[in-house]
């Protein structure tokens, strides 16, 4: 798991999952962000992030 | 336009992460290699992705969806004609050229190719249009943040180069590589909701065909006639100046590009980074090009319940440059807001790492271990890398300040690009397909190409620019004016270098194995699986770019 921090997929992965839960959590939790379009591509970010965190690239550890 | 929050916590997190890429990449820099040149250990996806990443900055985002407003559907000949041909020319015929020298820079690959003052001609001026050029990204993000969010412009212009500066001193080339790859993706999953929002707003594509003149929703039908298109062209002009000459000269040539393919682990991914690079590309239009040709779409009386105007400067023209903040404030709410203006500041960041990156290893290789210091410790030209690094932004920086002085700045770079890049490529072409080429050749022909772009462009005026030595000829748009100034360029450097070949002294056969196609042994894949074949994939996305061009004719 550790290795897989300084991987890019990883990376890029984790970046748009946690911009996924701020959109998806702010849909249902904050007025301000209470619109479909945030829920819509909060879900579309988080099946991207995830796809990203699983793929393996073959990729060199820093 | 105001961010709430949530807005804010999206920005902050992007900053977080382009700078812990820094920190994870600075483990691996141990060379001056690791921190100019990646060390050739990169993977194939990430130095494609990272290929046209370094060309999505701020005129590449901002200006296409200025051009799709402005032009039309037109402005897909930026990819349909031009890049996708020359990324596949480059992966096909250059690369070998480039990777196998093993130079570590397009100035370097001059040197080997010709001599000394060809290669210090191209470093300096490569160099000092970097820094401009990052300079001017630099300028522009604050500027909109000025303008879009009410941000102090010196406070935005010092944050900004700070963070670019912490990830690319950290790690170097790979720190700016691998933040390329997240910009990119970035870019265009922030971007594409706006697109399908835009464009069912507009009631479909066929809404805004019926709702806009024919020549802004047809890319050929209308180039006939220089009078008959909005872009005040007629298709050989096009297809000399935009999809030879200038598209050529910049991806085949411009060092900002090539970089990333030359970083890449062997022959085999060199040449498929520009011709996998060229599958994205493609479809970039989608993203940068029709939110521009919605924009304009909406502001039709038609379509105008929709409640979207492109915005009117104060001399009461449309400012197409603020086309695509304008569609991002119209249609985004808050939370995708700030996904949106975190891939514009993305973007505008992609642009200015990727020319320091590529101003320090041109500096650092071809002017200073070139000129200066021969012959010291790796660790000593480590140590200056990291120091042009410093100094390249700061140049930014105070480039950055001197475009608030002259609004016409980045008109001026421009110019500069088709100065330099315009006739470039023909001493590229000539210099790899022509073992005669002589070194003196290339130098003058390089020479004369440049003043012969500079002397097109004091005789024609377009839109009030140019004209200087006199205004012998008019053409209806600046970007026109841009095709014909390299067109010329690039016939004046063929000319010369032609001329001054046959009459000087050839190098010698020897000197030019691995640097000129016919001294060349081909790389031959045997035995490769299908998608490691270089030509017939190559040859693939032509007929694919080809059937676009029907589609859209």
């Amino acid at each position: 798991m550790f290795k897989r921090i300084s991987q890019l997929s990883f990376i890029i992965g984790l970046f748009f999952v946690i911009v996924s839960l701020i959109l998806i959590g702010g849909y249902f939790f904050l007025d301000a962000l209470k619109y479909r379009v945030n829920l819509y591509s909060g879900l579309c970010f988080l099946l991207f992030g995830v796809f990203m965190v699983m793929l393996k690239t073959g990729e060199r550890d820093a | 336009m105001k961010l709430t929050v949530a807005d804010y916590l999206i920005i902050i997190l992007y900053f977080a992460f382009v700078v812990g890429v820094g920190f994870i990449i600075k483990k691996r820099i141990k060379s001056s290699k690791d921190f100019l040149s990646s060390g050739k250990n990169i993977p194939l996806w990430i130095t494609s992705l990272a290929f046209i990443s370094a060309n999505l900055g701020a005129q590449e985002v901002l200006g296409m969806v200025a051009s799709g407003a402005k032009y039309g559907i037109m402005t897909v000949h930026f990819y349909w004609v031009g890049a996708i041909f020359a990324m596949v020319f480059l992966g096909v015929f250059m690369m070998p050229f480039y990777y196998g020298s093993h130079a570590r820079s397009v100035p370097e690959y001059l040197l080997l190719r010709f001599d000394e003052k060809t290669r210090a001609l191209n470093a300096v001026t490569f160099a000092v249009m970097t820094v401009f050029s990052s300079g001017i990204s630099l300028f522009a993000l604050a500027k909109l943040l000025e303008i879009v969010l009410g941000w102090d412009f010196d406070v935005s212009i010092w944050i900004a180069a700070g963070i670019v500066l912490v990830y690319t001193f950290l790690g170097g080339l790979t720190s700016a590589v691998y933040n390329e790859v997240l910009q990119f993706f970035l870019i265009v999953l922030g971007l594409s909701p706006l697109v399908i929002i835009a464009l069912q707003d507009a009631g479909g594509w066929e809404n805004i065909k019926a709702n806009l003149q024919p020549e802004l929703t047809h890319a050929w039908k209308y180039m006939g006639h220089a009078d008959t298109n909005p872009m005040g062209i007629n298709f050989m002009s096009l297809i000399f100046g935009l999809g030879f000459v200038m598209s050529f000269g910049y991806w085949c040539t411009d060092f900002l590009v090539v970089q990333r393919a030359m970083i890449a682990k062997n022959m085999n991914a060199a040449q498929r980074t520009p011709i996998l690079a060229a599958m994205p590309k493609m479809l970039m239009p989608l993203i940068v090009v029709l939110p521009g040709v919605i924009a304009i779409a909406l502001s039709q009386p038609a379509l105008q319940d929709r409640g979207y105007h492109i915005p009117i400067d104060s001399a009461g023209n449309m400012d197409y440059t603020m086309t695509l903040p304008s569609l991002l404030s119209h249609y985004y709410p808050s939370g995708l807001l700030g996904v949106g203006i975190t891939a514009l500041l993305a973007s505008f960041m992609s642009g200015m790492a990727g020319n320091v990156t590529a101003f320090n290893a041109v500096f650092t290789f071809d002017i200073y271990q070139s000129y200066f210091v021969k012959n010291r410790s790796d660790k000593h030209y480590l140590r200056v890398g990291k120091l042009v690094t410093v100094f390249g932004i700061l140049f930014s920086i105070g480039t950055a300040y001197i475009a608030t002085s002259f609004n016409n700045i980045n008109d001026f770079l421009q110019l500069v690009f088709s100065f330099v890049n315009g006739p470039l490529f023909a001493t590229f072409l000539l210099g790899m397909f022509w073992k005669r080429t002589s070194p003196d050749g290339a130098f003058w022909g390089l020479l004369c190409g440049s003043i012969a772009a500079a002397i097109t462009h004091g005789c024609t005026v377009a839109e009030g620019k140019g004209g200087w030595i006199t205004e012998w000829y008019t053409i209806s748009s600046g970007m026109g004016q841009a095709f014909i100034v390299a067109a010329v360029s690039w016939i004046a450097n063929f000319i010369v270098t032609i001329l001054v070949s046959l009459i000087t002294k050839p190098k010698p056969d020897a000197e030019l194995k691995g640097l000129v196609y016919s001294l060349t042994v081909k790389p031959v894949y045997v035995g490769s699986k299908w998608y490691q074949q270089i030509a017939p994939i190559g040859l693939l996305l032509i007929i694919i770019t080809i059937i676009l061009n029907l589609i859209f004719f």
